[in-house]
């Protein structure tokens, strides 16, 4: 777990340093594969739901694209060691 | 002598509300609600409710099916700035349709921002009934009122040098939530050639059903070109631009290898992820087969002879 943390938290210095600081992760993928977000969004809202693209996954998405690997990252680093001070 | 006494609920005609006001009632309660619900600018949309002068039919355009039911063409849109399911009429309804400007410029000798009220009053409108072929494969018929772009183009005369033309759609971002995504090429582009756009069937749509075009089908205004894929078909247009160069459209931009510059109807030709070769009739739910240009080939073949090289089926 304190490993996977620490990857994470490495992707998003890495993306941080090679993509930019502010942007999008949206952008970035967009970047990666054009046709990636259009056809994920299309496959949300019309099978699933339409709120779920708009306020969940959108939000996400206007994030800068290295603050969710560095959230993430800080919480499995967080959880790890809770875990081993209860151990 | 007959002296008539009124009495007291009994009014002069002069203080009686105009007829237009009294039919536009819901219209203009269900602006300003609109508008204290949404914060859109709302006395402007609730003093002057919609309308459409009447236009005489042309029935030289047959579609050759039934009209689709006016709710299910309101009601199943393709509108990617309120979002990429069907159900974005309600969204839509924020799109505020007054005032409305359409700016024509680029290479004409007399570039004009033109007033919808203006297009509404000086434009020769008809209605057409027209087939509209989505790429998604389903397909509706509509009775539309509108005018040709031709004779737009007319008032502004391209000269020429003007090989193309450049369709800009509205981008508001307080209204439209999928320009938050940010990384999409905004606003939404479309074109055509020169000779596409100065074709008899090419449409510049105000009205359907014999009423000013709602929002979710690209009020107040839109193109529609029918022996094209419906996406070819900006819809809410803000500017119109003629240029020399061909304009990459928004499509093109975002996923070249499955929406290309023409986007001509062909049955024979599959989309990258399914097939063309029949389409569903909304309102009917029937499966019916597709036409080479969307039925339209004895009006627009000639339009593409010598052209075989290009991408013309997507």
């Amino acid at each position: 777990m304190r490993l996977a943390g620490l990857l994470l938290l490495a992707l998003a210095a890495g993306l941080g340093l090679r993509l930019g600081w502010g942007e999008p992760l949206g952008a970035a993928l967009f970047r990666l594969d054009p046709g990636l977000l259009n056809m994920a969004q299309a496959g949300i809202q019309r099978r699933l739901a339409p709120w779920l693209w708009d306020d969940v996954l959108l939000p996400v998405l206007e994030q800068p694209s290295w603050l969710v690997p560095a959230v993430l990252g800080a919480l499995l680093l967080l959880a790890a060691a809770l875990r081993r001070r209860r151990a | 002598m007959l002296i008539r006494i009124t009495r007291g609920w009994e009014i002069p005609d002069r203080l009686a509300t105009p007829e237009a006001l009294v039919f536009g009632r819901r219209a203009v309660l269900g602006g300003t609600a609109l508008g204290l619900a949404t914060g859109i600018a709302g006395p402007a949309r609730a003093a002057e409710p919609l309308s459409l002068p009447p236009a005489m039919r042309n029935t030289r355009y047959a579609p050759g099916r039934a009209v689709t039911p006016e709710r299910e063409v309101t009601s199943y849109n393709n509108f990617y700035e309120f979002g990429s399911h069907k159900g974005i009429a309600r969204a839509a309804q924020r799109l505020p349709q007054r005032p409305w400007t359409v700016k024509v410029d680029g290479l004409v000798d007399h570039p004009r921002e033109f007033g919808i009220e203006d297009l509404l009053r000086e434009m020769p409108l008809e209605e057409r009934v027209y087939r509209l072929r989505c790429v998604e494969a389903w397909s509706m018929v509509v009775p539309w009122t509108g005018f040709p772009l031709s004779a737009l183009l007319d008032r502004v005369a391209p000269q020429s040098g003007a090989k193309y033309v450049r369709f800009e759609t509205a981008a508001i971002p307080g209204v439209m939530p999928g320009l938050r995504q940010s990384w999409y090429p905004w606003p939404y582009i479309e074109g055509c050639t020169i000779e596409e756009a100065a074709h008899e069937l090419s449409f510049l749509v105000v009205g359907a059903y014999g009423k000013p075009l709602p929002p979710q089908n690209g009020g107040p205004i839109r193109i529609h070109q029918p022996w094209k894929y419906g996406f070819k078909a900006g819809k809410s247009l803000v500017r119109v631009s003629l240029v020399a160069e061909r304009p990459k459209s928004f499509w093109e931009t975002v996923q070249p290898s499955e929406y290309g510059f023409w986007a001509n109807v062909n049955p024979a030709v599959p989309h990258p992820r399914w097939s063309q070769a029949t389409e569903r009739v909304l309102g009917t739910g029937e499966l019916v087969p597709t036409q080479l240009f969307n039925g339209y080939g004895e009006f627009v073949a000639g339009l593409y002879a010598g052209l075989e090289n290009e991408r013309l089926w997507a």
